[in-house]
């Protein structure tokens, strides 16, 4: 694995910043909207003066239109946690033509987080096989992304998927709200799939998915008999692909139709992404996607 | 189905080219290490029988494909006897109909039946390698090896002949040789004009012939060679009967036109009485003509031979018919009667005026047993008088069997005797002023039928007082005219080769008048002409049948002088021959002049359980290439399975395909 980062494409994407879609909870200041009130020029409400508040925070304008005491206050700003799941199982070995999954999501991880830590946020990373098996906590350190970078380059892919036990324990781990970023290509079971993201949605978690796919693995042509090798159970499948091509196809549509569907249902960002897609338009994509809506915050 | 180019069928191999590329494509096949396999494992498990069937009938369209190319290439050809569906055997039984009628030329041919017959049999054997012919001939009715078919037309086993055939027999004698000798793989094939008394459908031996076909442990098939198209004009005669009546010859004739001729011909007839011959003409005014010929034969001269032909025509050997005859016989009648009228009415028919050749004589019923040792000498026997004794029956019986016959006429007496389980009726009488009337008698058969010219006999002026009308049980005797009370005037038992005549009234003035009236002297002379010719019916034959075949040692000598056909089996020919001491005019068996042939449809029923194919031959010589190419045929198979092969190998219009969406990102 090379270089994961491209600095053209950072310098290209550095203007864009990384949102959060949801209201995320940071020990310092930041650029992201927190849950509580805080001190940043963005007004939030009026609210009635109790006993105990600082008088500082009274509108006195407001007192003598209404001659009623109410304080005003302000929406927080903070900054995220960003957690990258990396599936690092055997299957996302698979490369084709060209680049390998596990590569592909190297990449996306590695200048995601720089964008990350660049305006001020944490950046960690959480790689699985069957289980959990690589932990880095967020950090906003600069000298922390070179760690992560070793890290990724340093993945090898092998053994079973154990994604979704990853995510439930990482639900489970990460306390406070965050963003979830999730590369893998997904193959294990949908409905504990969904079951995990909903579990990542109900502690409060912005969830991204990468679901990362080989063109290969889409397009599934052959041209004569082949001997299939499961690249995680080692499984053997000698087939003629023209003879089930069709039924390869439905079987593919109906599982990515079911994965889109599981994301969707827990309100999280789902991209298919296939490894021969450039990668600027995609994070660029990515990114502006984020942004808030016009009037929104 | 044979070949012009044999050697090329070699690329019929060629046709494995397709499964051996896909076996070998299975064999050779790459591993690659793969990550999607869910949907592997979930494509293969659904994977159906439709889709392996599509490919199943690419790989099949492919390798038919080819073979029909190579089969295209070796210019393969049809017709002949083996047709479609020829395979290789080790033994084909060919049952050849050598029957005279099979010496008829079809119309627009240039041979006889068993000539194309033959030619066409060479020519499906040329293409059978080692497979051995067997010929089983009609005429010898013996199976013989024949080592090579080109030696088919010219072995005498093969050659025409006058005789008839008998296709059941011949099957029969097939079925156990196979079964004797056990030759292999055996098809039987018969060549046959598929006349209709040759086959003879309703003989049982169809059903000993197929039991034993059946019973052979590897079932034989049959191909039937039909030649049965219609024949060019032909006119046959046949000989019915002779008869030798002081010196003249009595020849009964019959002359049958083919076609649906009716005009009104002419044809000289040839006669050679022993070496003279004379013409004459005859004409035909319809499709047959039935006289007698009477020939004034030589004096001085008792016996003798000759025969009768009509010019030659599509078939050369049913145009001449054969005699004999021999010192004329005595002509006796025996009338058994008490005296009296109806004795001399009796007498004088039996043995009228002027015919010194006939005699008859007179004895009572009680000085019979004294005529019993004699009665072959008579040629009928006149019974007038209560049924004969137990004794008297048997002899009386005897003389029936050996052919003559017997006239029973009312005894003029009630009696409960009875004869073959007949008795007379007691005597009834019309009431005053009535007569009993014939009412209907049979104008075709019988004593009573009409004459050779067609004139009826005079049975309208027959008035009768009394009648005594015989009885039996049903079915026993058959009437031949009643009276107009529906009772049987003239009946019939035929009992072996002779007939005993039952007549319900006498000529007697106080009976009827039978004496006067024209039906007694034509109805005895009849009977006594029939008895009579049996003395004359052992010098007519026919061809390899019955008196025809040597007995013993008896030497065969040809004696007519007509012209002898040297490509026929002289064996088999019809002609006078000196057997011993006999001599014979055999001729062609009447059943050969029919023109009736055995249906198509019939055959399912007469080779029931066995399989059977029918080849309808319609070439006009034997010089037809019957075969005709089709490897057009074939070229069109190839054309149509490329074009199935394409077809099947197109691909499926895709539905939506799976495609990532990389930008831009759905919304949630």
């Amino acid at each position: 694995m090379s270089n994961l980062l491209d600095h053209d494409l950072l310098v290209r994407l550095g203007a864009i910043p990384v949102e959060a879609r949801l209201p995320m909870l940071g020990n310092v200041a930041g650029k992201h909207r927190s849950p509580h009130r805080g001190s940043s020029v963005e007004f939030a409400e009026y609210r009635k003066y109790v006993p105990g508040d600082d008088t500082r925070r009274l509108d006195w304008k407001a007192y003598a239109r209404s001659d009623r005491y109410y304080i005003k206050e302000f929406e927080a700003d903070t900054n995220l946690r960003v957690y990258f799941v990396v599936d690092n199982s055997g299957s996302m070995s698979f490369a084709d033509k060209g680049m390998a999954k596990i590569e592909y999501a190297s990449r996306i991880v590695a200048n995601l987080a720089y964008l990350f830590v660049n305006q001020g946020d944490a950046a960690g990373l959480s790689v699985c096989r069957d289980t959990l098996h690589i932990e880095i906590p967020p950090r906003r350190r600069p000298a922390h992304l070179q760690l992560i970078s070793q890290t990724l380059k340093n993945l090898e892919p092998k053994g079973e998927t154990g994604l979704v036990a990853a995510l439930h324990a990482v639900a489970e781990k990460v306390g406070q709200r965050a963003v979830i970023v999730i590369l893998s290509d997904l193959f294990c079971d949908t409905p504990a799939l969904e079951e995990a993201l909903q579990h990542l949605r109900y502690r409060k978690h912005d969830v991204c998915v990468f679901h990362l796919m080989d063109p290969q693995e889409i397009g599934f042509q052959f041209d004569r008999p082949h001997r299939f090798v499961d690249m995680e159970d080692n499984t053997t499948l000698v087939v003629e692909p023209n003879l089930i091509s069709d039924e390869y196809q439905a079987a593919l549509k109906e599982f990515l139709s079911n994965v889109k569907a599981a994301c969707h249902g827990v309100h999280a960002d789902y991209q298919l992404v296939t490894t021969d897609t450039p990668l600027e338009p995609l994070l660029r994509d990515f990114l502006l996607n984020r942004l808030p809506k016009k009037g929104k915050r | 189905m044979s070949f012009y180019q044999q050697p090329l069928l070699w690329f019929l191999c060629a046709a494995a080219i397709p499964v051996i590329i896909h076996l070998l494509n299975r064999r050779r096949h790459k591993t690659v290490q793969w990550a999607a396999m869910q949907f592997l494992l979930k494509a293969t498990r659904e994977s159906r029988g439709k889709k392996k069937l599509r490919h199943i009938l690419i790989l099949t369209a492919r390798t038919l494909g080819i073979a029909a190319l190579a089969t295209a290439v070796a210019r393969p050809m049809v017709g002949g006897l083996l047709g479609w569906g020829a395979s290789q055997m080790d033994t084909v039984i060919l049952i050849l109909d050598r029957s005279a009628s099979m010496e008829t030329t079809a119309e627009n041919a240039t041979a006889s039946r068993r000539a194309l017959a033959i030619d066409r049999v060479r020519d499906a054997m040329k293409s059978l390698d080692a497979t051995r012919l067997i010929l089983l001939d009609s005429a010898t009715a013996t199976p013989q090896d024949i080592p090579s078919p080109d030696i088919l037309s010219e072995i005498t086993n093969t050659r025409a002949t006058d005789s008839a055939a008998d296709i059941p027999s011949l099957l029969q004698q097939a079925a156990e040789f196979i079964l004797e000798t056990q030759p292999g793989k055996t098809e039987i094939w018969i060549a046959s004009d598929m006349q209709y008394a040759d086959w003879d459908k309703e003989s049982e031996r169809w059903t000993t012939a197929m039991a034993t076909l059946q019973s052979i442990p590897q079932k034989p098939s049959v191909r039937i060679l039909s030649l049965a198209n219609p024949s060019k004009s032909n006119v046959s005669m046949r000989i019915i009967s002779s008869l030798r009546s002081s010196d003249d010859l009595l020849l009964d004739l019959e002359i049958t036109r083919s076609g649906d001729a009716v005009a009104p011909v002419n044809q000289p007839l040839t006669l050679a009485l022993n070496g003279v011959k004379t013409t004459e003409s005859v004409i035909i005014p319809g499709q047959s003509l039935r006289f007698q010929k009477r020939i004034k034969l030589p004096e001085k001269q008792e016996t003798g031979q000759g025969w009768l032909s009509l010019p030659s025509d599509a078939n050369p050997r049913d145009h001449t018919v054969f005699f004999t005859y021999g010192a004329p016989h005595p002509v006796k009648t025996l009338i058994v009667s008490a005296a009296g009228e109806a004795t001399t009415y009796l007498s004088a028919a039996a043995a009228p005026p002027g015919y010194a050749a006939q005699s008859c004589e007179t004895i009572a019923p009680a000085q019979f047993s004294s005529k019993i040792g004699n009665l072959s000498d008579y040629a009928a026997i006149i019974w007038r008088a209560p049924f004969p004794d137990q004794a008297g029956a048997g002899p009386l019986t005897d003389f029936l069997r050996s052919g003559g016959h017997v006239l029973f006429f009312s005894p003029m007496e009630n009696s409960t005797d009875n004869f073959m389980d007949v008795k007379w009726q007691p005597i009834s009488t019309a009431p005053d002023g009535k007569f009993f009337i014939l009412q209907q008698w049979n104008q075709d058969d019988g004593l009573l039928r009409d004459s050779l010219s067609g004139t009826p006999l005079g049975g309208k002026t027959f008035r009768s007082i009394k009648k005594q009308v015989p009885e039996a049980a049903v079915g026993t005797m058959s009437t031949l005219a009643t009276w107009d009370d529906g009772s049987p005037f003239l009946t019939r038992i035929i009992e072996e080769r002779g007939t005993a005549w039952f007549f319900a009234s006498v000529p007697d003035y106080t009976w009827s008048n039978l004496g006067d009236a024209h039906l007694l002297l034509p109805a005895v002379q009849r009977a006594v002409l029939a008895g009579v010719s049996r003395f004359d019916a052992a010098l007519l034959a026919n061809v390899n049948q019955g008196d025809a075949l040597p007995r013993n040692v008896e030497v065969r000598k040809r004696l007519d002088d007509f012209t002898v056909d040297a490509t026929a089996d002289p064996t088999f020919a019809a002609g006078v021959y000196l057997l011993g001491e006999r001599t014979i005019a055999a001729n062609i068996p009447a059943a050969e002049h029919e023109l009736l042939a055995i249906q198509k449809t019939d055959l399912p029923a007469l080779f029931e359980g066995i399989k059977f194919r029918t080849f309808e031959d319609t070439a006009s010589s034997t010089t037809d290439n019957e075969e005709r190419e089709i490897w057009k045929f074939f070229l069109i198979a190839v054309l149509f399975f490329l074009a199935a092969e394409a077809l099947l190998c197109l691909p499926k219009p895709t539905s939506a395909a799976v495609t990532s969406n990389p930008s831009p990102l759905p919304s949630r």
